[in-house]
């Protein structure tokens, strides 16, 4: 299915948030994830189902002042 | 000799709040956080980079001497600002926010009317918030009474290591506050620390005056030392300027 990540658009099979951060190879404890402009709480990563055209943000900590 | 920092709910020994971004490597910003005593570091939240996913801030973040405290830079709309808070709080940082919105691409002034909208939400959602404003007692008394655990005036444009600018609004603004007030930007070299620290403020944040220095790590510790010298100067109460000289060595007994 098309997942638009970061607004990047991506082919991924995934179910749910948890499968996907491990598809693309991130570390689910120093990110947050918004999935159609609304928060995922950590422990629902599992539990959330993706759907074809989901648009989803990552974000993690950068250096900053 | 207890001389706290205290902000809301956090407690530190330092004065010194220290920046994570610009530096040349994660490696040297660590030596520099180490030299400077710091124990609140400054991070920006932004999309993750899927080049490079493993190479992450903080694990170069020592988590049993520092506390993270997130920024919300870049933000230009309350909203964006609220948002970025909550995420910071959603990847599991503790729940305070150094509160920054802007008004202007090239001076990276604050937008004040943004920012305070974003302080009161985020006030109300249990966020110690603090607020990024401008040396200005009304901005700043806005912010104490929204609710802000600490307010962080300029002392000059973000990076631009002009120093303390206007010694007299920080004055102003010190005279006047309930909070903790955190010099927060201007910060180019160890007297400009001292200045402010001496003026009363509660602390000094900086990133670039460290962070772009030849030599990161030695600008870290004479920024640590500022901080303290300006610290114990203030709270020693020093003597009053005068027009004439008053002799230190006794005037009778001299040679005739």
């Amino acid at each position: 299915m098309k997942l638009i990540i970061n607004g990047k658009e991506k082919e991924l099979e995934c179910d749910n948030v948890s499968e996907l951060l491990d598809k693309l190879n991130l570390n689910p404890d120093v990110v947050a994830v918004e999935l159609n402009k609304n928060i995922v709480h950590r422990q629902e990563f599992g539990n959330i189902k993706l759907n074809d055209k989901d648009r989803l943000e990552v974000v993690t900590v950068v250096g900053g002042g | 000799m207890d001389d706290k920092l205290k902000i809301g709910k956090f407690e530190f020994n330092s004065r010194l709040i220290i920046g994570t971004g610009k530096y040349a490597d994660f490696g040297i910003m660590k030596k520099a956080h180490e030299a400077s005593g710091a124990e609140v570091v400054t991070v920006a939240i932004r999309r993750i980079n899927f080049d490079n996913p493993k190479e992450n801030l903080l694990n170069f973040i020592d988590k049993n001497k520092m506390t993270i405290l997130p920024n919300t830079a870049g933000c230009y709309t309350a909203e964006e600002a609220i948002r970025t808070a909550r995420l910071a709080a959603e990847i599991g940082l503790p729940k305070w926010v150094k509160l920054e919105v802007i008004g202007d691409q090239k001076t990276l002034m604050p937008d004040n009317e943004e920012t305070l909208r974003a302080a009161k939400v985020l006030v109300k959602e249990g966020f110690t918030v603090l607020p990024y404003t401008n040396d200005d007692i009304v901005a700043c008394k806005k912010f104490e009474e929204a609710g802000a655990a600490a307010v962080m005036p300029l002392g000059a444009p973000i990076g631009s290591g002009q120093g303390i600018l206007n010694p007299n609004n920080i004055r102003i603004v010190l005279e006047n506050a309930k909070v903790p007030i955190i010099v927060d930007a201007g910060v180019g070299t160890a007297s400009d620390a001292t200045i402010a620290m001496e003026l009363g403020a509660d602390g000094v944040l900086l990133n670039t005056g460290v962070a772009l220095a030849k030599d990161p790590v030695r600008m870290a510790r004479a920024m640590k030392l500022a901080v303290e010298s300006g610290r114990d100067a203030f709270l020693s109460g020093r003597i009053p300027k005068k027009m004439y000289a008053s002799a230190s060595s006794p005037i009778e007994g001299t040679l005739k």
